[in-house]
């Protein structure tokens, strides 16, 4: 052992003090109150009571029934999953998945790893998308100034009006999402014709409209160029959260994984300028923390200096010097939301030589098209009464435009408003008409999200009300009376000709396209030529507080607030659940008296809003961060979620919202501005309780306990790719003497399982975590539950910052059962409820359990969920969504991380059926299988060629806690760092 | 009043527990509960297994396919049963019968049911109505055991072994107690053919080989 060890810490209020640190893992006074008095006799008797009551409740076991298909379909087997491949668009970026059908119902989504953008990965949103499915709340039959409607009558009326409409010469303005479906272009241009006053406008919640409209400036199109964050040697980002939530993440982190391969003689660097603290921040190799104003005049210095002409600012040249250093081979995005400024990047970029190599215009992405200038002019129009029909579909125009309210009122002037929304949200209540429109998973869909690939959607179940899409219901309207699948399939059979360039039929095309839910087909390229474009970046003012308004990658523009999975999926930085805050900088905090958990009151000219305060170690000064996709309306439902009980405090408040909107201090000039804008903080004097999961379950020492020789645990271990090439254990802290009490007499004679989580890949997007949720049936408990240290999941991603002021690091750690072969927590439990098996899993037999809880305090490292309560759901509906492979636990039993052993089970079972030894690869735990990064592996340490042995052998892999020789079988790898060795902040060991 | 309520409570549970030894005696069928040993109900329709399985001896697996590749054997779809009572309409008996008598046979009464689930008549008319036959399931394992068909089939254990000689049932009854116990007599056995199949006994003595 030597060398001296970085100090982490979970908060700011943990900071590393000196000797009088306060523990935060010991209960708040809030979350234990002393119960009633309930003495020793009364229980007795209680017990004694139920006791005869279970006596004589002793009757019969219910009948239970078995009931056959009639007539079974061929390819469905009761109790054996059919996968499906399809497209999940629920982060309207799209993750192409395949859907696991358990006796007809989508229990799970995976990865597609033959899809040529997402690569297998799976993000946040469109894994916990499956639940909305099973919401009974959603909108299953069309409705007429909110009464019941059918079908027929919808049509007619709509028919008759947009006629009138047309005829009286006023326009029909069909604003959408980004439509990027081919079929559905087809429609809506059909549309167009038949009623021929028909406007269509794209308008994303998320506005990425300057890098298109900067791109038309330069390029003469409009268009959003595909990143290639694989082929770039240097990314520089500024203000773009490209790993969590810019554009498209899930594609982004696995492009960006695959040129940060420590096996390679070079891994690219990524330098991030911005001012909150984002997750693709966490993961850069230096970080600039900079206000949205002191950014502008970065790009603005950036680019004079790309040009060779002279700056003052000594950090800006060393990047341009890198840069050109590594021209065509890097990358400057940015994620601010102003033409101007996206002017500037484009021509850093083609002075680089990036385009064409490492940003693709030829064939750009189409994931988001939306425009702010037409939403301008939509409102110019609808000021001027000069629209007849408003038909919305996709997007929520009411809560994310920053004068939603104001458009709400504008659209009262519109004769025929309709809405296509499934869920009832801000928009869709203004709208006389709701005509909903389906799930992903129960729908006929095609996606052109990058030009050339198709990615397909089918139906997996059937539709659950009397929904149709928008496709369906625009043809309706014409008069066109083809099915779902009709629509789509007849428009690739019309085009086929033209834009499939291959030797097959087209019922073969068809047929691939589903079943391998995507298919690459010819496009018209075009050349394009660069323009420079002269423009001026005014000075913006420094002065005062600016406000940031970010997507966060689990809750994004709020599309899926209702979702309780995403909703108690804690933030990845903040480790926050059911609410967002306006995070300060601890400097500026304090100047202001401002603590964590003070609301306060921001102030933007006549619009503000009530938000609980953070401190953010690493957030620029004089800056203050919000989510959006909070305050949305339908999250009044959480108000009664969790377990019922006498000291239960809501989720909400009764007919309040998860989390405050911030969409009312955003600006629209000419773009809409989500960072930058000036704002004023008044502290109201109240307080909220947040629920944070990181202020619990340490893995630190407690102070009282902690042995002289390790003050600090080195739990999270990391190097810079410098020293790492010079030494591949550098960081790790292997060594520690242990003496061993225990005989040796775990020998795994057949697999030995065992998982390696690689600490440089992982990004901390959480996707595993959802994953876990919905493979393993495990419940959602509720904010206050969470504030109680009670939340039950299994997988919970730790996150550590290091370094003081704004120059502050983020190492996330996913930590779940290590699956110990020394296991701390088998010898105390009384009931043999939990034992080793014969294949090193640490088992946990729910039906054994008792719960005297005594295996959760004695585990080091703080991943066993004990069950309070029975945690039914909130919608019955909702228990479609179970795994029928995994047991849901009742109140009073310990449960924690399987290793998802009814996966391995699965393998065996097929392997044996099919006489074949089990392979390398078989078998991906839910985790694994979704990870964006590729941070996860899962296999037989006994087999020496596999991945996991391969891993685990490595220099640079390490045990937690290894010093308590519990023998984890899940061992972690040293986090590296692409970072100038000299300019290094802390001591490291090496 | 405080030792009142004990006195009560301690008689209440000596009738409990005297009312619990005389049911043990009375009736030898008695099981603690969750024991469905020798349980045999009725079903909606009288399918004999003795017929089916005994003499005409089909293959258990052409009506239950589903054991070699899932979790559920599963009770056939009646387009199963139609694959031959298309053309059978009587049962084994009253076909003998008739040709001995000289006459046209009677058709069967619980045939015609799985005719009426489909919607149809024996005469060939058509009802329209269709519907499911619910069946009591028999053997049933608490819901915190994962038992799946498809390890034991494909290791070649006997059907019989667990279900009992099936063929020779009219009405299907649970023979074994389907305990752990009972479950692990096999798991623990070391000797052929079980082990080979299954390549270690240790792990199918596993908690988390039937507990996840």
């Amino acid at each position: 052992m030597s060398g001296t060890i970085q100090k982490y810490y979970t908060s700011y209020e943990n900071k590393p003090c000196g000797t009088d640190c306060s523990h935060t893992d010991l209960p708040s006074p809030e979350a234990v109150k002393e119960t009633s008095g309930f003495t020793r006799r009364s229980f007795l008797k209680t017990t004694g009571f139920s006791f005869a009551a279970f006596m004589t409740a002793c009757s019969k076991t219910p009948v239970r029934k078995a009931i056959p298909f009639l007539i079974q379909p061929e390819e469905i087997l009761p109790g054996k999953a059919t996968w499906y491949a399809s497209t999940s668009l629920a982060c309207e970026s799209g993750c192409a998945v395949h859907v696991k059908n358990r006796d007809g119902r989508p229990i799970k989504l995976e990865g597609n790893p033959d899809h040529p953008m997402t690569q297998g990965g799976l993000c946040t949103q469109c894994q916990a998308s499956l639940i909305e499915l099973y919401d009974s709340k959603r909108i299953f039959h069309p409705e007429v100034d909110g009464m019941k409607a059918d079908w027929t009558t919808v049509d007619d009326h709509v028919i008759k009006k947009l006629r009138k409409v047309r005829d009286d010469g006023k326009s029909i303005v069909l604003l959408t999402g980004t439509v990027n479906s081919p079929s559905l272009e087809f429609t809506i241009s059909k549309f167009k014709k038949k009623y021929k006053t028909v406007t269509h406008i794209q308008m994303d919640d998320y506005s990425y409209s300057a890098i298109l409209d900067a791109h038309e400036q330069n390029y003469g199109k409009r268009i959003l160029p595909k990143y290639r964050f694989d082929k770039a040697d240097l990314v520089v980002s500024i203000d773009a959260d490209f790993l969590g939530s810019w554009i498209s993440p899930t594609q982004f982190t696995k492009d960006f994984r695959q040129n940060r391969n420590l096996d390679g003689k070079h891994i690219s660097k990524l330098i991030q300028v911005e001012s909150r603290m984002s997750i693709t921040g966490a993961k850069a190799d230096e970080r600039i923390a900079k206000s949205p104003s002191e950014m502008i005049q970065f790009v603005v210095a950036l680019d004079k200096a790309i040009r060779g002409k002279s700056v003052k600012d000594k950090q800006v040249n060393t990047i341009a010097q890198s840069l050109l250093h590594h021209k065509g081979k890097s990358l400057v995005v940015s994620g601010i939301n102003n033409t101007d400024l996206q002017i500037l990047i484009n021509r850093i970029n083609q002075h680089l030589g990036n385009v064409g190599r490492t940003l693709d215009i030829k064939k750009p992405s189409r994931q988001f098209a939306g425009s702010d200038t037409s939403i301008n002019s939509l409102i110019n129009e609808l000021e001027s009464g000069m629209v007849g029909a408003l038909l919305i579909s996709d997007t929520n125009p009411v809560y994310a435009l920053p004068n939603g309210s104001r458009f709400a009122e504008l659209m009262k002037k519109v004769k025929l408003t309709i809405s296509f929304s499934d869920k009832r949200n801000e928009t869709s209540d203004q709208c006389g008409i709701v005509a909903p429109t389906l799930h992903d998973m129960e729908s006929w869909h095609d996606a052109e999200l990058s030009t050339g690939l198709i990615s397909m959607m089918q139906p997996v179940i059937h539709p659950f009300g009397d929904n149709r899409s928008l496709r369906k219901s625009l043809s309706t309207w014409m008069g066109n009376q083809q099915d779902e699948r009709d629509l789509v399939r007849n428009y690739w059979k019309k085009v086929f000709k033209t834009r499939v360039k291959s030797g097959k039929t087209f019922a073969r095309f068809w047929n691939e396209l589903v079943h391998d839910g995507f298919a690459r087909v010819s496009t018209a390229t075009s050349n394009f030529s660069y323009k420079d474009v002269l423009v001026t970046v005014s000075k913006p003012s420094s002065k005062g507080m600016e406000l940031v308004v970010f997507a966060s990658s689990q809750m994004g523009t709020g599309k899926h607030a209702e979702n309780p999975w995403l909703q108690e999926l804690p933030d990845p930085i903040t480790k926050l659940a059911w609410d967002n805050v306006a995070s300060f900088s601890p400097e500026t905090a304090e100047s202001l008296g401002i603590k964590t958990g003070d609301v306060v009151v921001i102030q933007s000219g006549e619009n503000s809003i009530e938000i609980p305060a953070l401190l953010q170690p690493g957030q620029r000064k004089n800056t203050i961060a919000v989510a959006m996709g909070y305050g949305r309306k339908g999250t009044e439902r959480f108000h009664e979620i969790g377990a019922d009980w006498l000291e239960k405090v809501p989720t909400v408040p009764k007919g309040k919202t998860v989390g405050a909107s911030v969409m009312p201090l955003i600006t629209f000039d000419k773009n809409i501005s989500f960072s930058g804008m000036h704002v004023t903080v008044k502290n109201t004097g109240k307080t909220w309780d947040l629920a944070f999961t990181q202020t619990f379950h340490s893995l630190e020492n407690p102070k009282n306990t902690a042995p002289a020789i390790m003050p600090i645990r080195p739990f999270v271990q990391e190097t810079t790719f410098d020293e790492y090439k010079k030494d591949p254990s550098a960081g790790s802290h292997h060594g520690h003497p242990v003496t061993t009490l225990w005989s040796d007499d775990h020998t795994y004679k057949g697999h030995h399982w065992g998982m390696a989580l690689d600490l440089s890949a992982c990004t901390g997007c959480s996707s595993c975590i959802i994953g876990c949720q919905v493979e393993n049936n495990v419940p959602v408990v509720g904010k206050d539950e969470v504030f109680r240290k009670r939340d039950m999941a299994w997988l919970r991603l730790d996150r550590y910052y290091s370094g003081t002021g704004e120059d502050v690091d983020v190492s996330f750690q996913a930590m779940m059962c290590q699956h110990c072969d020394n296991a701390p927590c088998e010898p105390v439990c009384p009931v043999l409820a939990t034992v080793h098996s014969s294949e090193g899993l640490n088992q946990q037999v729910y039906n054994r359990c008792i719960g005297t809880r005594f295996c959760a305090n004695n585990c080091p490292y703080k991943v066993r969920r004990f069950n309070w309560f029975d945690y039914d759901r909130q919608d019955v509906m909702e228990n479609m969504v179970l795994n029928p492979d995994v047991t849901v636990r009742s109140r009073g039993v310990m449960e924690k991380c399987s290793m998802c052993v009814q996966r391995i089970q699965e393998a065996k079972f097929e392997a044996k059926r099919q006489g074949v030894p089990l392979k390398d690869g078989d078998i991906k735990m839910a985790c694994e299988q979704s990870c964006p990064a590729d941070a996860i592996v899962f296999g037989d340490l006994n087999d020496p060629d596999s991945k996991i042995s391969k891993l685990t052998n490595s220099e640079r892999h390490y045990h937690i806690l290894e010093e308590l020789n519990v023998a984890p079988t899940v061992g972690y790898l040293t986090n590296v760092r692409n970072r100038d060795t000299s300019k290094e902040k802390g001591p490291h060991h090496g | 009043m405080e030792k009142g309520i004990n006195k009560q409570f301690s008689y209440m549970m000596a009738l409990v527990l005297i009312i619990g030894v005389v049911m043990s005696f009375r009736n030898s069928t008695f099981h603690i509960p969750g024991n469905q040993q020798d349980y045999e109900p009725i079903q909606p329709i009288e399918f004999s297994h003795q017929i089916h399985a005994g003499e005409m001896e089909i293959n258990c697996q052409y009506c239950h396919f589903g054991a070699e590749d899932s979790r559920h054997a599963g009770i056939p779809p009646v387009s199963v049963c139609m694959n031959c009572h298309e053309f059978v309409n009587n049962t084994f008996n009253e076909t003998r019968l008739a040709d001995q008598e000289k006459r046209t046979p009677i058709p069967s009464k619980e045939i015609a049911k799985i005719y009426a689930s489909l919607g149809r008549n024996m005469d060939g008319t058509k009802t329209g109505k269709t519907k499911s036959t619910e069946w009591v399931k028999v053997h049933n394992v608490p819901d915190f055991v994962y038992f799946s068909h498809k390890p034991h089939v494909n290791a070649g254990v006997d059907c019989a072994k667990c279900h009992g000689d099936v063929a020779t049932m009219t009405r299907v009854k649970q023979v074994n107690d389907l305990s752990m116990g009972w479950c692990l007599d096999c798991h623990r056995q070391d000797h052929e053919p079980i082990q080979q199949a299954a390549g270690r006994t240790a792990q199918l003595q596993d908690c988390a080989a039937c507990h996840y």
